[in-house]
């Protein structure tokens, strides 16, 4: 059974479209159609606003940490078409860089994983992915794939920074060889992955399987293994979970999850990527896991609905 | 395209397993619902059940935690018969620890009548597999450590019998004969015959009749697994003993007494008889150890599920349907492990449990027999949850160390994306993170950990513990970053702060140039402090010459040379003024930045003095070396 053990009151005065702890789960960044970000301070059960940060003029969909190696940095994207990364200095929060470089909503962020740096990918939904990175001195290099969706990318996700097959064949002592990969989802109902080649971001392969706009993509952590897993979900109410097996990652292969009664929106991997929660339109969460036989069951039900949800404090 | 018309959204979900046997997984959950009229405020951390980390539960961790190490720790050349022993007593240890985080939880208060119940079926359960799997009697044996099993948590027998024998008339006590019979049921003959004797003693008229009760009682056989009996010899003896128990009822011996009639009728197994005393047995395998005493004593572990399954469709009622820990139990006499670990994860919900005792049934050997495609990994997939879980809790993520790296396959990843997350809320946990990694040479974790807390350190401007982080990270660009810092707060202040750290760099200092610099700067103003003029002023030099200082920095060196220049005697020779004028021109003749006029002034009236004091350092240096001395 699932129990609430904390409800934070945001104060937040419209539709919350984001809400994401930080790396040790000590602190909550919120983000809503009222144009504000929010950052609570959570340890220990309690609640105490860190910082209302005001830099977007509509609503803010999606808010991101960095890894703490690079400080407390957050990063926001909103309707305005900007993406705002913010940082806290001196114990308190200033804009740190804005990006501007999309010419309509930015629906997504998500940062790299920190072997490749400071490093910020955006979907819009001009079409566009641009990736931000951090050089040093304020400098921020921009890179941008334009029309890697059609119609509008709504999710970016990045891939851990492994070699595949990394814990077979690794010399010590060298610098790994990193390759920069990521995973996007679109309103033309495809899922696709990108690879870095010479500086240069190319789309490595196309994963067709949805019948509606793709809302949600998850690349699962590594746990060292040869195999990639990814995970999508969708308008049309269904959830996949692709496979790569190969250490080329040139064949994928789509398990369906389950098809739901609505629309399903985000899809959320564990640390070590061995449960998978899933989220929708039929105010349900539901939490999923691999058995030894290959086959996805769900362990758990969370309903929350208009109050479902029994408070225990 | 922005219509998101929905009610409930997820958005983070960190799967962090909850310690607590009793639940399997907690995770923060963060849920927010935002309605289209006008949206709901409020996010909710979810946890899957509840958080009761008491100390007493604490203590089972910790216990049973040093019980787990030692296990992995027994050597697998050793003959298998010891193995045995210390295997079954390891699992008492591991019993021990329940039973005694059991009670206390009873002693403290009724309200945790749920826990306490749960950690009593598990002990039941445990036990249970220790007989069959671990010490896997064999027939004669077997009985007996069933009947030690079913005494050990039928306890109350015990109490109710003292409530008798203490009240002042214990004969006319209304549980007097429920004490005997319940005696009778769990086969202690010997505390049967002293409740029976005080009965004995009230009726002189009765006395054959208990005589003859009472003998029945003493000669019935007990198997002795340790004495020169066979099997087979017992069994002979125990049928003849059956036989006179059956003549005794058929000749009517104790039809005058309907209590004696009923404990002989016991005695030989009289399973209707056996099944009015439901309330006294109180759970069906009772009742089938009670009805093999009587019937079967050397009943076979092959033959135990038989029995098993038909002595709890006797003692249930058929409209009931049998309990989780019936079929848990139920698994075990039907000797299937896999089942029973099964049904023990759904039920108790309760990784702790099923994580060790299928670890210690490993050790035995126990689960390879089993033709399960994951038959081996099973052990770790329940020893890598539950060490998940354990992460989450303050303190108890270090016991998931040892467990995490007793998983051969997936261990060390595991603990490498779990130990990332572990917060570095002071220096002191993490430096013990940092032990845990730099002993398994987690190289990747070591740098992320320092380099975060060096990071840390510095936006809270201790740069001392900032660039000893960084030094241990081996990040060089971190280094020079703070380095410069140093450098910039002494233009500032006219001082350095950490000096200790500076002094004591040692070969660390090789990290990055600018950290080199730092070190020797530093070098070079002790040195003027401990008045070691000379090798002063030719370290001075040689920072520029060699190119270690940067060049934005020559001109506060070369101020520093002012008072080695403008001293009485000579410090700085001929040559070495030369290269001091060299730098100087070097300095001023490339330096074509604009600058704002007052800097200007300044640097103008710098180099003026600077000029000065070169020149009249080389005359004074001229004469001193081309004098003769007499």
């Amino acid at each position: 059974m699932v129990s609430v053990i904390n409800t934070v009151d945001t104060s937040h005065e419209d539709m919350i479209h984001d809400a994401q702890m930080d790396y040790y789960g000590t602190r909550l960044a919120t983000c809503s159609s009222d144009r504000s970000v929010k950052i609570f301070d959570v340890k220990n059960g309690g609640q105490i606003l860190v910082a209302d940060l005001r830099g977007h003029e509509g609503p803010v969909w999606q808010v991101a940490w960095a890894h703490p190696m690079y400080g407390n940095i957050l990063a926001s994207c909103s309707y305005d078409r900007k993406v705002i990364i913010w940082k806290e200095e001196n114990n308190s929060w200033e804009k740190m860089y804005e990006y501007t470089g999309h010419d309509s909503s930015v629906n997504s962020v998500c940062w790299g994983p920190y072997d490749f740096g400071l490093i910020l990918a955006c979907g819009s939904s001009d079409g566009a992915i641009s990736l931000l990175t951090f050089s040093g001195d304020q400098q921020w290099e921009i890179k941008k794939i334009n029309n890697a969706h059609t119609i509008g990318c709504n999710a970016v996700s990045w891939a851990p920074a492994v070699v595949p097959g990394s814990l077979i064949d690794q010399p010590s002592g060298q610098k790994p060889n990193y390759i920069k990969r990521f995973v996007s989802g679109g309103c033309d109902n495809l899922v696709k992955l990108w690879k870095e080649e010479d500086g240069q971001w190319k789309e490595d392969q196309k994963l067709e399987a949805h019948s509606d706009w793709v809302r949600d993509v998850g690349w699962a952590p590594s746990i060292g293994l040869p195999s990639s897993t990814i995970a999508s979900c969708s308008q049309d109410g269904r959830v996949f979970i692709w496979t790569c097996d190969d250490p080329s990652g040139n064949t994928w292969t789509a398990k369906l999850l389950h098809k739901f009664s609505d629309v399903v929106w985000h899809v959320s991997w564990s640390i070590t990527g061995n449960i998978l929660a899933v989220s929708g339109g039929d105010n349900k969460v539901t939490l999923w896991k691999e058995s030894a036989d290959g086959q996805w069951a769900c362990i758990s039900d969370i309903n929350k609905g208009q109050g479902a949800v029994s408070n225990e404090q | 395209n922005w219509l998101k018309n929905c009610d409930t959204t997820l958005f983070t979900f960190f799967c962090f397993l909850h310690p607590w046997g009793l639940c399997s997984n907690s995770f923060f959950l963060c849920i927010s619902s935002g309605l289209s009229t006008g949206g709901c405020p409020f996010v909710h951390e979810v946890r899957k059940d509840e958080d009761i980390c008491s100390p007493i539960l604490r203590k089972l961790f910790n216990e049973s935690h040093h019980i787990f190490v030692g296990l992995q720790g027994i050597r697998d050349d050793l003959p298998s018969k010891n193995k045995k022993t210390q295997f079954v007593s390891i699992s008492k240890n591991y019993r021990s620890v329940i039973r005694a985080c059991m009670e206390e939880l009873q002693r403290i208060s009724p309200v945790f009548f749920l826990q306490v119940s749960i950690l009593l079926a598990v002990e039941l359960i445990w036990n249970l597999c220790e007989v069959l799997f671990i010490d896997a009697a064999p027939a004669g044996s077997l009985l007996l450590h069933l009947l030690d099993w079913v005494r050990l948590h039928k306890a109350d027998v015990d109490e109710k019998a003292r409530d008798v024998l203490q009240s002042e008339s214990p004969t006319e006590h209304q549980a007097y004969w429920d004490v005997v019979i319940s005696y009778v049921l769990q086969g202690r003959m010997d505390e049967a015959r002293q409740v029976l004797m005080k009965q004995a003693a009230l009726q002189p008229a009765a006395r054959g009749m208990f005589k003859l009760l009472d003998n029945l009682l003493i000669k019935m056989p007990i198997f002795n697994p340790s004495g020169a009996q066979t099997l087979t010899e017992f069994d002979v003896k125990w049928r003849h003993w059956h036989e006179e128990v059956d003549r005794c009822l058929q000749d009517q011996s104790f039809a005058s007494n309907p209590h004696l009639e009923v404990i002989c009728k016991i005695l030989v197994g009289d399973e209707d008889v056996l099944l009015e005393h439901k309330e006294l047995l109180s759970t069906w395998y009772h009742f089938l150890v009670t009805r093999l005493l009587f019937s079967h004593p050397i009943v076979k572990p092959t033959e135990l599920h038989y029995y098993a399954q038909s002595s709890m469709h006797m003692f249930l009622d058929t409209r009931s349907v049998p309990e989780p820990l019936d079929s848990i139990l139920l698994a075990a006499f039907e000797f299937d492990i896999h089942q029973v670990i099964k049904d023990c994860s759904i039920a108790l919900n309760n990784w702790w449990f099923v994580a060790h005792l299928t670890d210690l049934m490993d050790h035995c050997k126990l689960l390879q027999s089993h033709n399960l495609h994951f038959g081996s990994n099973l052990r770790e997939f329940l020893l890598l949850e539950y060490a998940s879980g354990l992460f989450t809790h303050h303190s108890l993520w270090q016991l998931a160390v040892d467990y995490f790296d007793h998983c051969p396959e997936f261990g060390r990843v595991y603990l490498e994306l779990q130990i990332e997350r572990v917060p570095l809320d002071t220096e002191r946990k993490a430096l013990k993170v940092l032990r845990i990694c730099e002993q398994r040479q987690m190289t990747e974790q070591v740098r992320s950990i320092c380099k975060i807390m060096a990071k840390g350190a510095l936006r809270n401007n201790r740069l001392g513990s900032a660039l000893s982080w960084s030094i241990r990270a081996k990040d060089a660009a971190f280094a020079t970053l703070i380095s410069e810092r140093f450098l910039q707060d002494y233009c500032a202040n006219g001082a350095f702060s950490d000096l200790d750290l500076i002094d004591n760099l040692g070969s660390a200092m090789l990290l990055s140039d600018r950290l080199t610099f730092l070190g020797k700067y530093r070098e070079f103003h002790r040195l003027y402090g401990e008045k070691c003029f000379s090798d002063a002023a030719k370290l001075l030099l040689s920072l520029m010459t060699a190119k270690i200082a940067p060049r934005t920095f020559w001109m506060t060196l070369l101020t520093d040379a002012l008072p080695l220049l403008e001293q009485k005697e000579v410090i700085f020779s001929a040559d070495q003024t030369h290269e001091l004028m060299f730098c100087l021109e070097d300095l001023t003749s490339g330096n074509c930045l604009p600058k704002p006029d007052r800097d200007e002034d300044i640097d103008t009236t710098k180099i003026e003095i600077l000029r000065l004091a070169l020149a009249r350092n080389l005359a004074k240096a001229i004469v001193k070396e081309g004098t003769v001395e007499v």
